[in-house]
């Protein structure tokens, strides 16, 4: 019990950091995502497709941002897959388990591309 | 007190669910916004590595579009309309060197002059037309004014939008709707223009069956006073019903039409759009026109709707009012929080919509757009759109502000990145930020020889409640290039 306490005290911790950086990632302020992983670069494509619009960038805009939560790949999946409060499930006929896993490597060196030019 | 501290992970995951609806608006115009005199400095834009920015004309008065004459001179257009019903004077000015501005031409007040395009010796127009419909006009360089076509129904929501001179000489022009999704009501008095045209409504370019929806609202009109119903494309205050046909005919609401400079005959280009802004053809010829999504608003709010790119294909219909970026209303994914959704105003659809070359941002106002053409600038092929920024919470509720800024489209496979946008931690206007940079980008253009990008910004636009409040003389013409190595 004790154990589970602490594990909701530190997600509650973590998202409470989330809100103190930006989530602004790549051009024009960091350096580009690189896109010569070709998963990578499939996964932007499905990214621009299904969540730019309410994430633009990975950054807040209708919805939360992205880029700054520190969510494992299997924790996007299950988001992605079930919705979350307003955000709509993408089942597996809409966005097949490939280009989610695509998706999931693209989101992944999204929130990484914040290096300084 | 075991089992209760169980239930914390459920108790967690419920607050994220429900934490959307309690969350304010924080779009770009709201909150505390300067309202003193705009400082300007481009240090204060973010731009890709190797490029810088400068400001060529400030103090402008709701900048639109800019457009170069055969010497090359940059020219520029004041709408002389904003929303907020500010009605002035549209005007035609040149960007003299060291960014004086001389008057080339003055229209009636009829704006927004919201386009213009410089081909065989004279500027072409698109006049909004909030007064008295809309106009495609033509402007010789001496300043002389004479009207293409006029009585375009675009005296509502949305105007008369473009031109641009497709590759058979042609003018290509956009006509938005007169409503957010096809129902007149209180938004429609809100933004003003019901007042001055009651019996305004949207009219399709062809036959269309409705399916007999009709929605209720109020507004303090004198001639329709008290409780109306009002189905789709009807005036105000009339009901419609299952079957009834509703006739089409040109000029027509939410499409693309072409004329001949010399003519004037129109000939419809596609329809289904909803705000086709700008209007650009890609290296290759190609039609490409932004499209302002639905807004969370009026008698038939819509819920979660990108900004599109299309890539136009002749004689089809792309959707509105009763799809979004290529999917239908069919129950998911449009409602509003804690509505119901919007459900098919046409009992048949005249074709399945295309597919958005790109998705752009929800309340992102992605409006001007051009190509690159030059391997000096980069980027060529791709298509580069300002974003006005959003207006929320009049058109819906933001979690942060959208838009703002130029991105850069690579059509081929819809990608889009931030090309031009402020500093920060967030992306927001410069009245926001308290800085010298970006405020509201309404249209983008490149040199002739396609190694400068010109940005027009429109200038401070606030939003408090659900008013819009421009502020005048706070327009400016950026520059931005490629620095050599």
């Amino acid at each position: 019990m004790k154990r589970l306490i602490q594990y909701c005290t530190i997600f509650l911790l973590m998202l409470l950091l989330c809100y103190c950086g930006t989530a602004r990632r790549g051009e024009p302020v960091f350096a580009p995502v690189p896109l010569a992983d070709q998963e990578i670069a499939r996964g932007e494509v499905v990214y621009m497709n299904y969540c730019h619009k309410c994430h633009p960038g990975g950054e807040a805009g209708l919805g939360p941002a992205i880029n700054d939560k520190p969510l494992p790949g299997f924790m996007i999946k299950l988001q992605v897959r079930n919705g979350l409060g307003v955000m709509p499930a993408f089942k597996e006929e809409v966005i097949p388990d490939e280009e989610l896993d695509d998706m999931v490597a693209y989101l992944k060196a999204l929130r990484k591309a914040k290096e300084e030019e | 007190m075991k089992t209760s501290l169980r239930l914390l992970p459920l108790f967690l995951a419920f607050c994220l669910c429900g934490c959307y609806r309690i969350l304010p608006s924080k779009g770009g115009a709201q909150g505390s916004i300067r309202t003193e005199a705009r400082p300007i400095n481009p240090d204060d834009i973010a731009l890709p590595a190797g490029y810088s920015a400068e400001a060529v004309a400030t103090g402008l008065t709701f900048p639109t579009a800019v457009a170069f004459d055969e010497q090359g001179r940059l020219h520029v257009i004041e709408a002389g309309y904003s929303y907020g019903e500010v009605f002035l004077e549209p005007r035609l000015l040149r960007v003299e060197p060291g960014g004086s501005l001389t008057t080339v031409a003055t229209g009636q007040k009829n704006g927004p002059w919201s386009g213009i395009t410089f081909h065989n010796g004279n500027f072409y127009v698109a006049e909004g037309g909030v007064l008295e419909g809309g106009k495609v006009l033509r402007i010789s360089p001496e300043g002389n004014i004479t009207s293409l076509v006029e009585n375009l129904p675009t005296m509502g929501d949305h105007h008369t939008n473009g031109p641009a001179v497709g590759p058979d000489g042609n003018l290509y022009f956009g006509l938005g709707t007169a409503t957010n999704s096809g129902v007149v009501g209180q938004d429609n008095y809100n933004y003003g223009w019901l007042e001055r045209h009651p019996n305004f409504h949207d009219i399709p370019c062809k036959d269309v069956i409705l399916a007999g929806r009709n929605y209720t609202s109020e507004v303090p009109l004198p001639s329709k006073s008290g409780k109306q119903t009002t189905g789709a494309y009807v005036p105000y205050g009339t009901p419609t019903t299952e079957g009834q046909v509703i006739e089409g005919s040109l000029p027509c609401s939410g499409s693309v039409i072409r004329i001949s400079p010399e003519s004037g005959q129109m000939e419809l280009v596609a329809w289904g759009f909803r705000n086709p802004f700008g209007l650009a053809f890609s290296p290759n010829g190609t039609l490409y026109v932004s499209d302002n999504g639905y807004d969370v608003r009026g008698s038939r709010p819509v819920w979660g709707n990108g900004d599109y790119l299309w890539q136009v294909q002749p004689g089809q219909w792309y959707g509105w009012p009763d799809y979004s970026g290529g999917l239908a209303f069919n129950g998911d994914r449009f409602d509003p929080p804690g509505e119901d959704a919007p459900q098919p105003l046409l009992a048949q659809h005249p074709n399945e919509p295309p597919q958005p070359a790109a998705t752009l941002g929800v309340h992102s106002s992605s409006n001007g757009l051009d190509f690159s053409r030059s391997s000096a600038f980069g980027h060529q092929g791709q298509a580069f759109i300002a974003q006005f920024g959003d207006l929320a919470p009049d058109v819906g509720k933001v979690l942060a502000p959208v838009g703002y800024k130029v991105v850069r489209v690579d059509v081929a496979n819809g990608t889009v990145k931030d090309f031009a946008a402020n500093k920060g931690k967030k992306v927001a206007p410069a009245s926001k930020q308290k800085s010298g940079g970006l405020e509201r980008p309404i249209s983008v253009k490149f040199s002739p020889d396609g190694q400068s990008l010109y940005i027009v910004d429109f200038g401070v636009l606030n939003v408090e409640g659900k008013e819009q409040v421009p502020q005048q003389n706070t327009g400016v013409i950026w520059k931005i290039t490629k620095n050599s190595n």
